[in-house]
């Protein structure tokens, strides 16, 4: 059992995103306020960050900056409705972990999340 | 007896003058030539009359001096000891009266007595030579011996004068006829060539070498007038070193004063006359006399025309005609080159001025043509022959309609709006030639005459089809990437809601039970998969193509 946060801007998506990782066992948290999201980071250890990249007021690579700076050993899967190289570049130069494109598929999601967390405990 | 003896005597010395009066009359009717008479007279006369030398002096009318003409029996040294006799025996002698004098080697008066000295002479008897009243020159007798002339010999000598200076004259007035026969026929052949032809230096140049030799004399010079300073300045020369012809400016000579005057000036003996300059350059040239005459056009002086001899020379009044005539039928014809060369100038310049014209016009990107008033060209420059591949003379003259090729039908000409109104047209043409769409830009601007009228019509046509081929790529360039924008919002903003509603939904067929509610679910699930393939596409795309929809409305097609 991992402690996963999410941060989308759409709350049903944060919705869907829980109830496909609890359903795998996983603790996770929904956020769509970015502060909240990083201060839950300060506060908690996080073993996973699913950050979408259009967020409300920042864009997830600043998140995904700024939360890897509190725990850089923290994973992240970074999602996306509109990829583009050059974000998908400076994602994983921050240290993301992957790079998906919605509308990701369910089982999909539950691979990638379980690659991601494996190659932790590996 | 002592009677009869001097009665006898008196007799042969009258048979002895008779006797030399008829050998001087014989002797100088068989010469013409001046000269030659005075030759003959010095040589033959101390021997008739028993004295030791002859002179004969001839009155320079130009300096009221008397210039030696001839001499025999005595040296060149004493000839040119400058002045003759004392002022008295010379206005004496002036006054037609003859002066006889001895003891001249000793005369504390006389102011060559010590080259009379020299020379041995004590006795002079000067005559004067008259001719109808007028004193042409002087005849002297001198012997080494004192001796006392007797009025008998002194009339004798005086009737000898006299028929010497008949002689001189006539032979001057032959001679002055022949040479004036001479000098016409001179005057018409440098006429005819320096008339034949318009260049300048040809027609200085063949009188300065034409007129010497005709004359007998070593050389000529023409300095003409400069308008633009007034000062003279040398055309043209013969028979002179360069040394001499740059040793100054001579614009202060007497001479060319006089001669820019309109007289002419005749310069005896050039080596010590003040009425030249430069006399050291004149003597190393050997340059004795010179006369200098003005070059004329009708009443004003263009220039002056000098000619030197290399000879003492006494210039004769036809000689002096002759020069004078040959410098004014100079004067028309030098003035005539002169306004040829003005002309030939100013029509160098003009051909300049329209070559600059032109290269201006061949440098020129755009097309050019211009058409006169009737609308046929006139002028066109490279780009526009290189253009239609055309030579120039197919195109002047011809009309402007059935040689431009951009032309519209039914569209007003721009040209002839310009010829008609004088307003100037611009205007855009898009026309398709040879298959090709050609954008032009197309200027035509007015040319006025002196009175307002158009009289030509200048169009400049540039050819703008690269520039608005890159405008319209340019277009298409920002309408991709605005669909670009748009379509990557649409998926963007769609992606979020279709993962949610699409993971829920498959959450949701997890838990149904019954297959045929899985069925449908299926159904709801395929379609939600096919708009998040459609997303997919959006966020990809690079191109699109533009369909046809209903109507004007347009759909877009990905790439």
């Amino acid at each position: 059992m991992s402690e996963i946060i999410v941060l989308d801007d759409v709350y049903d998506a944060v919705i869907l995103i829980r109830k496909i990782l609890s359903k795998k066992g996983h603790n996770v948290h929904t956020f769509t306020e970015e502060e909240e999201a990083v201060d839950f980071v300060r506060t908690h250890p996080v073993d996973l960050a699913i950050l979408d990249i259009k967020l409300k007021k920042m864009s997830g690579i600043e998140v995904l900056a700024q939360m890897k700076k509190i725990a850089p050993g923290m994973r992240a899967i970074m999602l996306t409705g509109y990829p583009t190289v050059e974000t998908a570049r400076e994602a994983i130069s921050l240290g993301a972990n992957e790079y998906c494109v919605k509308p990701i598929d369910k089982n999909e999601l539950e691979e990638k999340v379980s690659k991601v967390l494996g190659g932790d405990e590996s | 007896m002592q009677n009869d003896m001097t009665a006898v005597a008196e007799q042969n010395r009258e048979r002895g003058y008779l006797e030399i009066f008829q050998e001087v009359t014989r002797l100088i009717s068989m010469v013409l030539d001046p000269q030659q008479v005075m030759d003959l007279v010095v040589r033959r006369l101390p021997e008739l009359l028993e004295v030791d030398a002859a002179t004969i002096r001839l009155l320079d009318a130009g300096t009221n001096t008397f210039v030696l003409g001839a001499a025999h029996g005595l040296s060149d040294q004493y000839l040119s000891r400058g002045g003759i006799d004392t002022r008295e025996t010379m206005d004496m002698l002036m006054k037609g009266r003859p002066v006889a004098k001895t003891g001249v080697d000793v005369d504390p008066l006389y102011q060559h007595s010590a080259e009379a000295a020299r020379e041995g002479i004590k006795s002079v008897l000067s005559l004067p030579i008259i001719f109808q009243g007028h004193i042409i020159g002087i005849m002297r007798l001198l012997t080494r011996k004192t001796r006392s002339f007797t009025p008998m010999e002194i009339s004798f000598s005086m009737t000898l004068a006299e028929q010497i200076g008949v002689a001189i004259s006539n032979g001057r007035l032959f001679k002055e006829m022949e040479n004036q026969v001479d000098f016409l026929k001179e005057v018409h052949e440098i006429s005819r060539l320096i008339n034949s032809t318009l260049d300048l230096n040809i027609i200085l140049q063949t009188i300065v070498d034409k007129l010497p030799k005709i004359m007998g004399m070593k050389a000529c010079t023409i300095r003409l007038l400069q308008p633009e300073t007034n000062q003279l300045e040398l055309a043209a020369a013969s028979g002179l070193s360069p040394e001499y012809l740059k040793r100054g400016s001579i614009r202060r000579e007497d001479s060319i004063f006089q001669a820019l005057k309109g007289e002419p000036v005749a310069v005896y003996d050039a080596p010590n006359d003040p009425r030249v300059q430069y006399h050291d350059a004149i003597r190393s040239e050997g340059i004795k006399s010179i006369l200098a005459v003005p070059i004329k056009k009708g009443r004003e002086i263009i220039g002056v025309m000098r000619l030197l001899t290399t000879e003492y020379h006494c210039f004769t009044a036809s000689e002096v005609t002759f020069a004078t005539a040959v410098a004014e039928e100079s004067g028309s014809a030098i003035l005539n080159a002169l306004t040829f060369q003005k002309i030939n100038l100013l029509f160098n310049q003009i051909e300049e001025n329209e070559r600059f014209l032109q290269a201006i016009m061949d440098a020129l990107q755009d097309r050019i043509v211009v058409v006169d008033g009737k609308k046929h060209v006139v002028m066109v420059n490279r780009k526009f022959l290189q253009q239609e591949n055309l030579a120039e003379k197919a195109l002047l003259g011809r009309p402007y309609d059935l040689i431009i090729p951009w032309k519209i039908e039914g569209r007003q000409c721009p040209v002839g709006k310009v010829l008609a109104t004088g307003k100037m047209c611009a205007r855009t043409d898009h026309l398709t030639v040879n298959g090709h769409a050609q954008w032009l830009e197309r200027s035509v601007f007015p040319i006025f005459d002196n009175e307002g009228r158009v009289e030509y019509a200048v169009e400049t046509v540039r050819d703008i089809t690269s520039q608005k081929s890159l405008e319209q790529e340019k277009i298409e360039r920002e309408k991709l990437a605005g669909v670009l924008e748009t379509a990557g919002t649409v998926a963007h903003e769609l992606n979020s809601p279709l993962f949610a509603a699409l993971g829920t939904a498959q959450l949701l067929r997890d838990d149904l039970e019954k297959e045929e509610q899985r069925q449908e679910m299926d159904i709801i699930l395929r379609n939600m998969q096919s708009m998040a393939e459609l997303t997919k596409k959006m966020a990809a795309m690079t191109g699109f193509a533009s369909k046809e929809y209903v109507g004007d409305t347009k759909i877009i097609e990905f790439h």
